[in-house]
């Protein structure tokens, strides 16, 4: 008899039919090198013990979960909890991972660090590690967000970064993807390419899932400390991913927790205009991953549309997809328009302005906490602050600075 | 016998180098790529390697890239290719074909390659899959078409013997840590891998990615069984589309025939 327990990827980096490795010949050794290093590394005591040490003392970790107590009452049932990623050092989740991937670089012996980013904050976390190591650092991102993101972009460069602004495709997210491929292809011998999310090919899924999984791990714990049971449901964004299967990964197999993928909306399903391929996608490979995807019928990649730079991406990590198929998550999308009042609303009623990304979380909120009454706990993982929307809010809202 | 492995039997036999010419479908449109295909084999290519367009293509550089964008935008798919492929063929019949493309482009077109109307295509080569593994893997079958797989200058030698065993056209050696169009040809290194893979593969190993002059060209003739040329290709119909005179891709591969015969 074979357990229930959620244990993938499998050996080829498959979480049930999806993941894989599809890439160019010239990255399979790099990739087989980085699985070999991370499957060496991740149960040494060494290696664990500066991990978390760099979480508490340069992260500021553990984050707390704090009763949203307005937002609460405002919705007049059930306890709402937030996870607050957004008070980690430069601002999202992000950095979890980074901080773990840098560890990785440095017993690798790379001197050049890769990475691309979407709403910046990845690059910004990036950046931060690379300078802290004093490693050269190279960002790629969508002249898009370079323009949407420009708070973030000066960030990095006072980091120390150099940003390169993507101008192919739709110039977003996926062509930054697509430009840091084409450089760790080029310049492979000497760069570790750290990878945002738990999207592309195997190990990267694995690695970014079980880095950010501290989220999660510290939420069981807190949860036990706050209100003494597991949470009624977890709520988070999904872009790549990689901030909702850090907060679900530990509650996996803890079956009376719900856990709710919100995905961007964009101007609605229903209109095609959108960045949901959970919710209106199929299965198909893109940067390195099979996955769901959103494509036309011979297999191109669609674009996509969305307020937030960071959610504006046509695939998913492909733990999410098996986490569909098998029903164990729920993933819904809501709208621009959701969002940016969910923006307003948290910001005036709890004295925390969320990223855009992680306002479509607390979107949701509108529909889900129908579902329960007052004796229930709901956790929203707030992904980040909003800090670097401030400029995108104000155009939508009509006011110049 | 399949167009491509006579072909290339063919060439052996006569102690003669393989030319690949690469041009992607439907740029500058598609009409001009069946006159664009026929006039590279006028002119003295041996195989055509036809890019399949897709929106996200990661091993490309800029001048391949752009020509993708160019054949989406005249929304070009896997049956357009067909449609180019059999009017070609109804003027060649014997000049190998290789499609050359994306894994998910395969995948939404699986029936087509299994049927591969007029048995016009001889070869497939997945750009994004590892070296080992071929379309069967990812349920495509067809037993006519047969399958090239990459090595690159990163492949360990374990690997090596592995992908040598898979491909059944040629073994495509990318010549260069980079994407399609780069210039960092390292003739030593290139030298000492191909001869490692010889060693195991049964079938000839051609040289491609950043070889663009006739020396270039016959430096890497030299050590390998043929070459590949891209990126000077599609550069070329970029530049000329406005006027679709090609006079001067014909001479070219000309040029690049002659050094390497
Ligand atoms: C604050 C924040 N939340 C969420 C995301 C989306 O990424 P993921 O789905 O990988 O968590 C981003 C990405 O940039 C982000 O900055």
């Amino acid at each position: 008899m074979t357990t229930n327990k959620h244990n993938w990827p499998d050996k080829d980096g498959f979480f049930g039919e999806y993941g894989g490795k599809f890439v160019p010949e010239t990255l399979m050794h790099a990739l087989e090198e980085l699985e070999k290093t991370y499957n060496n590394f991740k149960d040494k005591p060494e290696f664990k013990e500066q991990f978390y040490k760099d979480l508490s003392e340069f992260v500021g970790r553990p984050s707390p979960l704090y009763f949203a107590e307005r937002l609460t009452n405002h919705y007049g049932t059930g306890s709402i909890w937030l996870k607050r990623e957004d008070l980690n050092h430069t601002g999202a989740h992000k950095i979890n991972n980074t901080i773990g991937q840098i560890l990785l670089a440095k017993y690798m012996g790379k001197e050049r660090i890769i990475a691309e980013t979407g709403a910046g904050q990845h690059g910004v976390a990036t950046a931060t590690v690379a300078a802290r190591l004093g490693l050269e650092c190279h960002i790629y991102m969508g002249a898009e967000d370079v323009q949407r993101q420009s708070l973030n972009v000066y960030r990095m460069k006072l980091l120390g970064a150099e940003v390169h602004s993507v101008e192919s495709g739709s110039a977003t997210l996926k062509d930054a993807l697509n430009e840091a491929l084409r450089d760790w292809v080029t310049n492979v011998d000497n760069t570790y390419y750290i990878i945002g999310s738990v999207t592309g090919p195997h190990p990267y899924p694995m690695i970014v899932r079980d880095f950010n999984s501290v989220v999660g791990e510290e939420v069981v714990a807190q949860s036990k400390d706050l209100f003494n049971d597991m949470p009624n449901a977890i709520v988070a964004c999904v872009g790549g991913g990689s901030n909702a299967m850090g907060i679900f990964y530990p509650f996996i197999d803890i079956k009376e927790t719900r856990l709710i993928g919100v995905e961007a909306g964009g101007e609605g399903v229903e209109t095609g205009e959108h960045a949901a391929p959970l919710n209106d996608g199929t299965p198909g490979v893109l940067h390195g991953a099979l996955s769901y995807l959103m494509q036309n019928d011979s297999g191109q990649v669609k674009a996509t549309k969305s307020v937030s730079a960071g959610l504006d991406y046509p695939g998913v990590g492909p733990e999410h997809s098996l986490l569909k198929d098998s029903g164990r998550a729920e993933y819904v999308a809501v709208t621009d328009k959701a969002a940016l009042k969910a923006f307003h609303e948290v910001s005036e009623l709890e004295g925390i302005i969320p990223a855009l990304e992680t306002a479509h979380a607390f979107a949701y909120l509108d529909v889900l906490m129908k579902d329960f009454d007052s004796s229930a706990n709901i956790i929203v993982n707030v992904s980040g602050r909003g800090d670097k929307d401030i400029n995108t809010v104000a155009e939508i809202d009509g006011i110049k600075f | 016998m399949n167009r491509l492995t006579k072909k290339l039997t063919d060439l052996k036999e006569e102690n003669k180098k393989a030319l690949v010419a690469y041009l992607v479908a439907g740029d500058p449109d598609i009409e001009t790529t069946v006159e664009l295909i026929k006039l590279l084999v006028d002119s003295g290519a041996d195989i055509i390697e036809i890019g399949v367009p897709f929106t996200d293509p990661i091993a490309e550089g800029p001048i391949i890239q752009k020509a993708h964008d160019r054949a989406l935008a005249n929304d070009v798919s896997l049956k357009t290719i067909y449609d180019i492929v059999n009017k070609f063929r109804d003027l060649d019949n014997e000049t190998p074909l290789v499609l050359m493309g994306y894994l998910n482009t395969f995948l939404s077109h699986k029936k087509l390659i299994e049927e591969n109307q007029n048995n016009a295509i001889d070869s497939i080569l997945v750009v994004d899959i590892p070296g080992e593994l071929n379309l069967a893997d990812y349920g495509i079958t067809n037993e006519t078409i047969n399958t090239i797989s990459l090595i690159s200058p990163t492949t360990k030698k374990d690997r090596i013997q592995s992908i040598a065993k898979n491909s059944s056209g040629f073994i495509y050696y990318v010549t260069l840590r980079g994407v399609t169009g780069a210039s960092n040809l390292d003739v030593k290194e290139i030298n000492t891998n191909i001869d490692e893979i010889k060693k195991h593969a049964s079938v000839p190993v051609l040289a491609g990615f950043g070889i663009k002059s006739k020396e270039d060209a016959k430096l890497l003739a030299d050590c390998s069984d043929g070459v590949i040329i891209g990126s000077s290709i599609v550069q070329m119909i970029e530049d000329d589309s406005q006027t679709k005179e090609f006079d001067r891709i014909g001479a070219y591969i000309t040029q690049i025939k002659q050094a390497i015969s």
